[in-house]
């Protein structure tokens, strides 16, 4: 081995030491009588051939499979080297091919596919249950109270837990005389130990702190330890105030315990049958106890489930019409129902991409061995085998796909750190995202089967040429044509065929997002700046003590420089809002006593500072005090929905606590869907009651501060850089230990409701446009190599008198028709493929013509312009010289 | 073949791996370079034996390779620079090993090929 190294040093020192042999021997010759010449001359033939032994003794000293190897790794890099283009183009590809897959594939790997970070997660599940009833039915979720005890009371099969269903629960901690807001979610006793993480320190909550008014207990994050408490071992025991009100810390979760999203908290959920446990407002997880099967926990499950379920029918007129099936859903297919259809919609887009690129792939490769039959001819004309030419070209296209795949891996490390950076308001990536090794692995793979395969396939049938047929035809070759030049034509239609389907679906998910961006906001949502503070806090409970907050907190805001008007509300614009029964009083028949309706508190300053249009009457003003006459304010929307347009200024609804005077009505801002309106769009206009704070009641106060927390509205005169600031010591000025959750512009809580839209929009457009560029590159490959392939014929041609102008079509024509048929095909695909994307596409036709013929445009220019900046090569011919050169 | 045999004289092929062991007992006598290798093997078989350089060269290298030899360079009776080979004491152990292997093959040849008595 040592040798193997030192061989070229060792082979000079040979040369020199054989030399040295022949100069003894003509020594001695000469010694013996012979003239110089006749001794130098018997002394070399005597020797035989120097060259021979050396190359006997290199060989000697080589390794027998690394050193052909090498030889051959050489060649492939002196073969890449010599075509750059080619080279590169391969090389962008498999790297984009290969990166945008993985990083793609991870992301929904790590949501989708890789198991919960629980023990034996593939024993977890939800409950589900489906109620159908004559006038339709639902699946659900959730469960309300009694169906919860219903199951966890009497089942054998499974263990159970529940844990509060609602939004963000930001809520306030002070622990060591400091504030924060923190994330808190509320778990029955059990929870934990139906995942089966048990807390590293204490212990989680027992039956006695989980009923109603049992004592008030908090289980820590490891986070939410080691930040405020100083990792303190013996925290258990110790007293922290969470909503203002006293709680005992019991436990420590251990460090990467999560279950989606953050949390910081946990308390004991107290689950009843009244209250919040009346509604389907808990989701419910279990675990199969050992040894039981799906089937059997899935039988009792419903067994259980469903005839507390069934009590919510009890008076219904068609009792005995309703069926309700309960039953057991594997807890990860459970938890991502909401994006399973996104993520598995991009995954067929990027696995789009990945057969694109690996179609580009085929047909560089293809085009490649076709001018390399010559070369390959003449290497087995010279005497090399047919395996070392395989293995040869196998090694080449190994190099390619490996170097792709190193590409592949820094583009899919950006790409991924990209789709976290975006994703990160729409998927909750509670688990950390790695670019995961397996689905390299099998990118990888894919990349090497497709290179090697297509760089196989022409080198067996190369390997199999004549010899003398190949090197006598090649030269004189005249007219393209033959197989090769078949297959890469239909390549090239397929790829434009997949990239037309990308393309149209981007076209309409952006069409989408602009018809979405596009709707009036309602109001001015510029300079703006708005802070959300929890209240679900135990010295604010009082509606007196709530307003007296906001009141001195607004004089704070409005002292503050450049500020024109601040306000109060309990749900801002662009999110969802409460939903609330109101009842009319005049106008009140037996069929229409009223309905539903979405609903706000606000206080003076908010429509100022929204700027939201009066369309009539007037805003709330600090004369609507508690005593004061019950007022309302409605909006457009409302007075269209309930009262056909009609003037109701005056008019009187009974909402939120007693009959209000409908005092004004509001131009419609934009909301977040909240069940109420809309057709399920991601933005719509909800039809809003608004209620003065200080005319909404204690108990109506505690209840939606549990679900909403309210948001402070400031309308400024600019941006002005010192205002968050300005407006966190306003509050912190009325109560310092009041955390401000979340402070944003209006134009981010804007951004924030279409995340989900941008998200997909962005990822699908990346990979139309890569699309579009692999297209590109496989027709000007196509046109490329046919151009000078047809070299002579054009030359004939043009030595015949053809203008340059009609060569030129002549070549640029069938890069263009197969853009047509792969257009063709592309469109058919796409009408039919359209359909899928029907629930993400808003204010815009799957089968929308605008995006079409813009998709069909787009691919025909760029079609033409691959097509004819190879072409225009033809121009430069001298048709003297190419008929000479052959 | 290692080893050439003279066409004009009548003589046995001789067994593979035997330059080997010529090569190591030439150089039990004196370091040596390799023509005097090759002359010395020439003249102390009476010109019976004629190494050929093809395989000469690719012995040393062989030999060297296992450790038996080692080489130096240096000048020559005739004012030349040569390489110079020297035995090495695993060289001379493989030397006395090989030659104790030859006595017995010599022997048992000799016994097979004794005149058959009648």
């Amino acid at each position: 081995m040592r040798r193997f190294f030192r061989r070229g040093r060792l082979d000079a020192e040979r040369a020199r030491e054989m030399q040295a042999h022949i100069d003894h021997h003509v020594d001695d010759l000469i010694a013996a009588g012979h003239s110089r010449e006749r001794a130098v001359k018997e002394a070399r033939r005597r020797f035989g051939n120097p060259a021979a032994i050396r190359e006997e003794i290199y060989d000697m000293n080589s390794l027998p499979v690394l050193e052909p190897l090498v030889r051959d790794l050489r060649y492939a890099f002196r073969m890449l080297r010599k075509t750059p283009g080619f080279t590169a183009i391969a090389l962008v590809t498999l790297a984009v091919g290969i990166g945008v897959n993985s990083a793609v594939f991870t992301v929904v790997n790590a949501l989708l596919l890789k198991p919960l970070p629980f023990p034996e997660p593939a024993r977890l599940a939800t409950v589900s249950s489906l109620t159908r009833t004559p006038k339709g039915g639902g699946e659900n979720t959730s469960v309300d109270g009694k169906t919860f005890f219903a199951i966890r009371d009497s089942a054998t099969t499974v263990d159970v837990a529940v844990y509060s269903g609602g939004m963000g629960g930001g809520v306030n901690l002070v622990a060591n005389g400091a504030a924060a807001n923190v994330e808190q979610r509320r778990v029955s006793a059990g929870y934990f130990g139906v995942l089966g993480v048990r807390p590293f320190i204490g212990r989680e909550f027992n039956a006695g702190e989980d009923r109603k008014g049992g004592s008030p207990a908090a289980v820590l994050s490891y986070g939410l330890w080691t930040r405020v408490f100083g990792g303190d071992r013996n925290i258990a025991g110790q007293a922290i105030r969470l909503r203002g009100e006293p709680y005992t810390v019991v436990g420590v979760m251990p460090r990467g315990f999560t279950t989606g999203g953050r949390t910081d908290v946990w308390t004991p959920l107290q689950p009843s049958t009244t209250g919040e446990g009346g509604g389907s407002n808990y989701g419910m997880i279990a675990r199969l106890r050992p040894d039981v099967t799906w089937d059997r926990a899935n039988a009792e499950i419903n067994q259980l489930g469903s005839p507390a379920i069934l009590l919510d029918y009890e008076h219904s007129d068609f009792k005995d019409k309703i069926s309700v099936t309960c039953s057991l859903v594997p807890l990860q297919q459970g938890e991502t129902a909401d994006i399973r259809q996104p993520l598995l919609m991009l995954w067929g887009a990027v696995g789009l991409v990945l057969v694109i690129a690996c179609v580009n792939i085929a047909g560089l490769l293809l085009a490649r061995s076709g001018s390399r039959t010559r070369e390959i001819a003449i290497r087995m004309a010279l005497g090399s085998g047919r395996a070392k030419v395989i293995r040869q070209l196998l090694i080449e296209s190994a190099v390619l796909a490996l170097g792709g795949a190193a590409l592949g891996l820094v583009v899919g490390w950006g790409v991924l750190r990209a789709l976290i950076q975006l994703s990160a308001d729409v998927f909750p990536l509670g688990y950390p995202v790695q670019l995961d090794a397996t689905v390299l692995a099998i990118t990888l793979l894919v990349a090497l089967v497709t290179s090697v395969f297509f760089g196989l396939v022409p080198a067996l049938h190369a390997s199999r040429v004549d010899v003398q047929a190949a090197l006598a035809e090649s030269r004189t070759r005249a007219v393209a044509g033959g197989r090769g030049r078949r297959a890469r034509s239909m390549l090239v239609v397929g790829e434009v065929a997949m990239g037309v389907v990308l393309l149209v679906a981007a076209g309409l998910l952006v069409r989408t997002f602009v018809h979405l961006r596009s709707l009036s906001p309602g109001f001015d949502p510029s300079s703006v700046t708005t802070a959300t503070i929890s209240l679900q806090d135990k010295r604010y409970e009082d509606p007196v003590k709530v307003n007296r907050l906001f009141a001195d907190t607004l004089a704070g805001i409005r002292r503050q420089p450049g500020v024109e008007a601040a306000g109060v509300t309990l749900g801002l614009p662009y999110t969802r809002l409460l939903n609330l029964g109101f009842g009319r009083v005049e106008g009140a028949t037996d069929k229409d006593k009223g309905g539903m309706t979405n609903l706000s508190y606000v206080t003076p300053g908010y429509v100022e500072a929204l700027r939201l249009p009066i369309r009539a009457g007037r805003a709330f003003t600090d004369s609507d005090q508690a005593d004061s006459v019950p007022v309302a304010i409605v909006n457009e929307e409302f007075v269209r929905r309930y009262y056909k347009g009609q003037d109701v200024v005056g008019l009187h609804i009974r909402v939120a606590g007693g009959a209000r005077q409908i005092v004004g009505v509001v131009a419609n801002a934009r909301a977040t869907s909240s069940g109420l309106g809309g057709d399920g769009s991601p933005l719509i206009t909800p039809y809003v009651v608004y209620v003065p704070a200080t005319q909404t009641s204690g108990g109506l106060l505690k209840l939606v501060h549990t679900w909403f927390s309210p948001s402070w509205v400031v309308r400024s005169t600019g941006p002005i850089a010192g205002l968050p600031e300005g407006v966190r010591q306003s509050v912190a000025a009325v109560d310092p230990l009041l955390p401000i959750a979340k402070m944003e512009s209006m134009a981010d809580v804007q951004a924030a409701s279409l995340a989900q839209q941008r998200f997909m929009m962005s990822v699908v457009v990346g990979l139309g446009a890569v699309a579009l560029l692999l297209a590109a590159i496989g027709i000007h490959g196509l046109i490329a190599s046919s151009v000078s392939d047809r070299r002579r014929e054009l030359g004939i041609r043009l030595a015949l008198g053809a203008t340059g102008g009609q060569v030129l079509r002549n070549v640029v024509l069938p890069g263009v028709v197969l853009a047509g048929v792969g257009v063709a095909i592309g469109s058919a695909a796409a009408l039919a493929s359209a359909r899928l994307l029907r629930s993400f596409l808003w204010g815009v036709e799957p089968a929308d013509p605008v995006t079409f013929l813009v998709v069909i445009a787009t691919l025909f220019a760029v079609a033409l312009l691959a097509s004819v900046i190879p072409a225009l090569r033809v121009l430069n011919l001298d048709p003297a010289l190419t008929l000479r050169a052959e | 073949m290692t080893l050439r045999k003279r066409t004009e004289r009548p003589g046995a092929d001789l067994l593979q791996g035997t330059l080997d062991m010529l090569v190591l007992q030439t150089l039990q006598i004196a370091p040596a370079h390799g023509y005097t290798i090759a002359r010395l093997i020439g003249q102390r078989s009476d010109a019976f034996l004629q190494v050929e350089q093809g395989s000469l060269y690719p012995a040393l290298n062989r030999l060297e390779d296992r450790g038996w030899v080692d080489s130096y360079w240096a000048t020559s009776e005739n004012n030349r620079r040569a390489r110079y080979y020297t035995l090495t004491p695993k060289g001379r152990r493989q030397l006395l090993q090989e030659r104790e292997q030859w006595r017995q093959l010599v022997h048992a040849i000799g016994r097979v090929m004794r005149p058959v008595e009648e």
